[in-house]
């Protein structure tokens, strides 16, 4: 995904029935913001908005022929994106509602897989809206809320002065196990300022530079195998760049369905440059980012964030790729 | 920056040049009119020694365009399926709502058009359409030579309805993945699909035999017929790639010709020159060129490089206009021959 000033960007908004998607769309397309955004909602979802820059989407998912098991798109996606970019306007940003029960990762994926999509839009961020009084159990029942949240660039914590001080905490907690990286953002009515959830570059490999290495001393429990956790290590010693390449390509092909999302930052063995990459599933977006600044402690951290992640021996194959 | 001088072609020296702000996304040929659909919802007439006529037709974009003998139909992001007389007059076939009317066909007195899964077909003075429906939602439909078959493609394959006594009747190509452009061979024989993947694929009616046209380094966004064999001519290469569809066996195991190799980007657009072993190939970077159907062509620059991809081609029915647009909406309008 090449950084062009001309692509639109596009957020994807997940969160299920009832958490109040329709609220925020339609303070988006409402509120007296100057900008000129299209919203595609799924015909199936929620009811109450009208504008002629609203577009209908069916969720038609897709396997691509790619030899890829877990390459699933969004085909009406494609179609529509596709036809949004031949208007005579240009749209500042595209949202795209999904159903509760989505799965974020086709849409996301749609972006990493069709060359026209990658060309004219870019993904933005998914921002997933969480009802505080009903996420807890929710997460329990459904593996979709568990995919949401692990996907989501940004939380909106809505509904939050029907909870008290205590179950706003556990919500938090709840959320942090599953995604430590996620920006939570608490309201109610979903009156979050639009540019801490529009226009976050949240994909740019530049914003991969910004994980904060707080959480890596975080304790990483054993969890029930089909939660949803997140795992992350740093090395100070450089990495030996073809051996990671191969433990790394091997762990996507072989554990790709069960990473959700992964990102890093390298610092390899005689290269001057940081290298970067974030990957949804077993498509990534790898680059070198320019140097390592001056001042810039030169280490190499890794985020996964994933189901079953115990099983995948993620510790010992990041060890091994150490060049001492 | 480098000031580039870059040669006009003699098709762009001796025709005019329409900065129309909006992208082109559609065309056909009527009469002795150019029909073109924009972006902005707005259908220009082109026709030789006049000005272009502008029909304010839709509020959004034009996804497709089709044509009888008499009158241009639309589909448009408005939800409107139009009805246009080569006057300007718009009349009003159906109202879709906030859904999209994604393709459009005509043959005679039957109008065709489909919005999300559904196929929807006019004909006669009847007021109500018949209701062909989908699985997923339609890639691309088209009507035979004779009117009899259509051909609707979506995830996949292809269905292909046939009527008879007095009813459609469905018949089921297969292929996995998304199918979106459709055609039939001017024989009627085949059907050819563009899809997601970068590659065709095609079936042959009378055996339901199917095999694909890979190889091509970006998607096939545009496919044309040429020649008398006749062959399938396609973009989504640094070249047009033609496949033969003469003989039993079709291109199954043949190696098609490359022509039209002067481009520097994926072509994004094919036209046929009608009547002549010869096609027009559109590329990337805003290129056109008119090259010959054999094993070494010679190539006629038509437009230099613009920087914007070629979004339409297209050629007058009288063969004495040529028509190029883009998706910045710059329209080249030249005639094809010296006066």
């Amino acid at each position: 995904m090449e950084n062009n000033s001309t692509q639109v960007p596009v957020t994807v908004l997940t969160g299920f029935l009832g958490a109040g998607k329709t609220t925020l769309l339609n303070r988006i397309l409402t509120e007296q913001h100057g900008r000129k955004y299209a919203v595609i909602v799924n015909e199936f979802g929620e009811q109450g908005i009208d504008n002629d820059l609203v577009v209908d989407a069916d969720e038609e998912v897709f396997e691509m022929n790619n030899g890829c098991i877990c390459c699933t798109v969004r085909g009406d996606l494609i179609r529509i994106l596709g036809g949004l970019m031949k208007r005579a306007d240009q749209l500042d940003a595209i949202i795209v509602e999904t159903t509760g029960l989505a799965d974020p990762a086709p849409v996301a994926q749609t972006f990493f897989v069709d060359q026209d999509v990658a060309d004219r839009t870019k993904l933005d961020a998914i921002v997933t809206v969480a009802d505080a009084v009903h996420l807890s159990s929710q997460l329990g029942e459904h593996h979709e809320a568990e995919e949401q949240i692990a996907f989501a660039d940004v939380v909106l914590l809505n509904k939050i002065d029907l909870v008290d001080q205590n179950q706003i905490k556990g919500v938090h907690d709840r959320i942090r196990k599953i995604n430590p990286y996620t920006k939570i953002i608490e309201t109610n009515r979903c009156e979050a300022p639009l540019d801490e959830v529009l226009g976050l570059n949240a994909f740019s490999l530049d914003r991969v530079l910004e994980v904060e290495p707080d959480f890596l001393d975080s304790d990483h429990d054993h969890e029930h195998d089909d939660d949803v956790t997140s795992i992350s290590f740093v090395s100070d010693t450089p990495l030996i760049m073809e051996k990671f390449e191969s433990w790394f390509g091997n762990l996507l092909q072989t554990h790709g369905q069960n990473i959700l999302r992964s990102k890093g930052i390298m610092d390899f063995k005689g290269e001057n440059d940081r290298y970067v990459f974030q990957g949804v599933h077993m498509l990534m977006d790898a680059s070198p980012m320019g140097p390592w600044p001056s001042k810039a402690k030169r280490n190499s951290r890794v985020v996964f964030i994933g189901r079953n992640l115990d099983s995948m021996n993620l510790k010992e194959g990041f060890e091994s790729c150490k060049s001492e | 920056m480098v000031e580039q001088i870059i040669k006009k072609s003699q098709f762009e020296e001796r025709g005019t040049l329409f900065e129309t702000g909006a992208p082109v996304t559609c065309s056909v040929s009527i009469d002795k009119v150019i029909a073109v659909g924009f972006g902005d919802g707005s259908l220009r007439l082109y026709k030789p020694d006049a000005e272009p006529v502008v029909v304010h037709a839709h509020n959004g974009v034009i996804l497709s365009i089709a044509a009888n003998e008499s009158h241009i139909i639309t589909g448009g992001q408005d939800g409107l399926f139009l009805k246009i007389s080569l006057n300007g007059e718009i009349e009003e076939i159906y109202n879709f709502g906030t859904q999209w009317v994604d393709n459009v066909a005509a043959y005679e007195d039957m109008f065709l058009c489909s919005s999300g899964k559904n196929v929807y077909i006019w004909s006669g003075d009847n007021n109500k359409p018949k209701l062909l429906e989908h699985q997923s939602t339609i890639g691309g439909i088209a009507i035979d030579q004779n009117g009899r078959r259509i051909a609707v493609s979506c995830y996949g394959g292809v269905t292909l309805w046939r009527y008879e006594k007095n009813k459609w009747k469905s018949s089921k190509f297969a292929w996995k993945g998304s199918h979106s452009k459709v055609g039939f061979s001017p024989d009627g024989k085949y059907i050819v699909t563009t899809m997601q993947e970068n590659e065709l694929h095609a079936w042959r009616i009378r055996d339901k035999a199917s095999f694909a046209m890979s190889g091509y380094p970006s998607k096939v966004k545009s496919f044309t017929w040429a020649g008398d064999n006749p062959y399938l001519v396609t973009a989504g290469a640094r070249e047009a790639i033609c496949w033969p569809f003469d003989g039993k066996e079709g291109p199954r195991g043949r190696t098609p010709l490359c022509i039209a190799s002067g481009g520097q980007e994926n072509a994004t657009y094919v036209e046929t020159l009608p009547g002549e072993k010869a096609i027009f190939a559109g590329f990337k970077n805003g290129m056109v060129l008119l090259s010959e159907l054999s094993e070494n062509p010679n190539d006629v620059l038509i437009q230099s490089p613009t920087g914007s991809e070629i979004s339409n081609i297209s050629i007058s029915p009288d063969r004495s206009h040529i028509l190029v647009g883009d998706i910045k909406g710059k329209v080249l309008w030249s005639p094809l021959w010296e006066q």
